[in-house]
């Protein structure tokens, strides 16, 4: 009932905030907000402009707190993101997207600010039925490094078309290094999309909620 | 006299080459953000009235204003730049409200 109680508080808190896709570039000439709470482990927020399909640049915001010790991390970044490659088959599409930036960073550790670096890739696969994606994005500085690895495998109940509403059933799986968050951590989440926007909500295997929100235009 | 008459037989010949409605048929097109994204490239071209994706179908048509046309070259090139593969082009008598109503038919 707890679990329930805050699925569904979430559902409302980002529906309330709508801010997110799985690529981190829309389509050209398009703008991209993106919003995620993660367990009250991770908050991250961005902003991303496409001039091209296959490239777009922007600023992000991560805030991290380990549920081990409490250490925080607040990392304010600048990030271009590249698709490397992309696949276009008749009923699905595969990409390979890479990113990379810079930024400066809080670390509780130290109580100071650094210099802060980031960098990943992203490896999907989508038809209207099914997707898949594994994520890995990497944040260090001179006082920290941690990486944070997402798999994300779901399953749609019916094919949706560009006006119609799509409902996605998805089981994240996430694992944080740098003392972030001990272990796996496992959550089920229901997305639900229809032309530009996007919202995402379920719990973890600890019962917090996971959380993402985005729109294109 | 000559300069109004080669405009006129230009005129004409630009209006016998309007299809009205083109169809395209697209690889890639599996999520509404696809959709949104070729349908804002396309409704860019001052030629376009209006703009439909059919995820199901894999198919983008394109309506165009009266006497006017969009080259095979100029859609691929937009579809390409969008991201997507363009596998096939037609221009068709049919409208573009007629082909949506057959395809909401079709479902």
């Amino acid at each position: 009932m707890n679990l329930v109680r805050r699925s569904l508080a979430g559902v409302a808190l980002v529906g309330a905030s709508l801010a997110a896709t799985g690529k981190p570039i829309a389509f050209s000439d398009g703008t991209t907000v993106m919003a995620e709470y993660g367990a009250g482990t991770m908050k991250e927020a961005q902003v991303f402009y496409a001039p091209k399909y296959f490239y777009s640049v922007g600023l992000g915001y991560l805030e991290l707190e380990s549920d081990i010790d409490g250490r925080r991390r607040e990392i304010t970044y600048a990030r271009a993101n590249y698709l490397a490659k992309r696949w276009n088959m008749e009923s699905a599409q595969a990409n390979v997207f890479a990113w990379g930036g810079a930024g400066q960073a809080y670390s509780s550790e130290t109580n100071d600010h650094a210099f802060a670096w980031n960098a990943g890739a992203q490896v999907d696969y989508e038809t209207r039925r099914i997707y898949a994606s594994l994520k890995t994005d990497f944040h260090g500085s001179s006082d920290f490094d941690h990486r944070i690895d997402t798999l994300q495998l779901g399953i749609a109940p019916y094919e949706h078309d560009f006006d119609t509403l799509a409902t996605w059933f998805v089981v994240q799986g996430r694992q944080y290094t740098g003392g972030i968050h001990e272990g796996g951590e496992w959550a089920l989440l229901l997305r639900l999309f229809k032309r530009g926007a996007w919202i995402e909500a379920g719990v973890t295997d600890d019962g917090k909620l996971q959380a993402m929100a985005m729109v294109n235009f | 006299m000559k300069k109004l008459i080669l405009t006129i037989v230009a005129a004409l010949v630009a209006t016998g080459a309007s299809a009205g409605t083109i169809e395209m048929k697209v690889y890639g097109l599996v999520c509404g953000f696809c959709a949104q994204g070729i349908e804002k490239t396309l409704r860019k071209n001052p030629a376009t009235v209006d703009v439909l994706v059919s995820l199901e179908d894999k198919l983008v048509v394109v309506s165009t204003r009266e006497g006017q046309d969009i080259s095979d070259a100029d859609l691929t090139k937009a579809l390409t730049d969008s991201g997507y593969d363009v596998k096939g082009i037609t221009r068709t008598a049919r409208s573009l409200d007629e082909i949506r109503a057959q395809l909401k038919a079709g479902k």
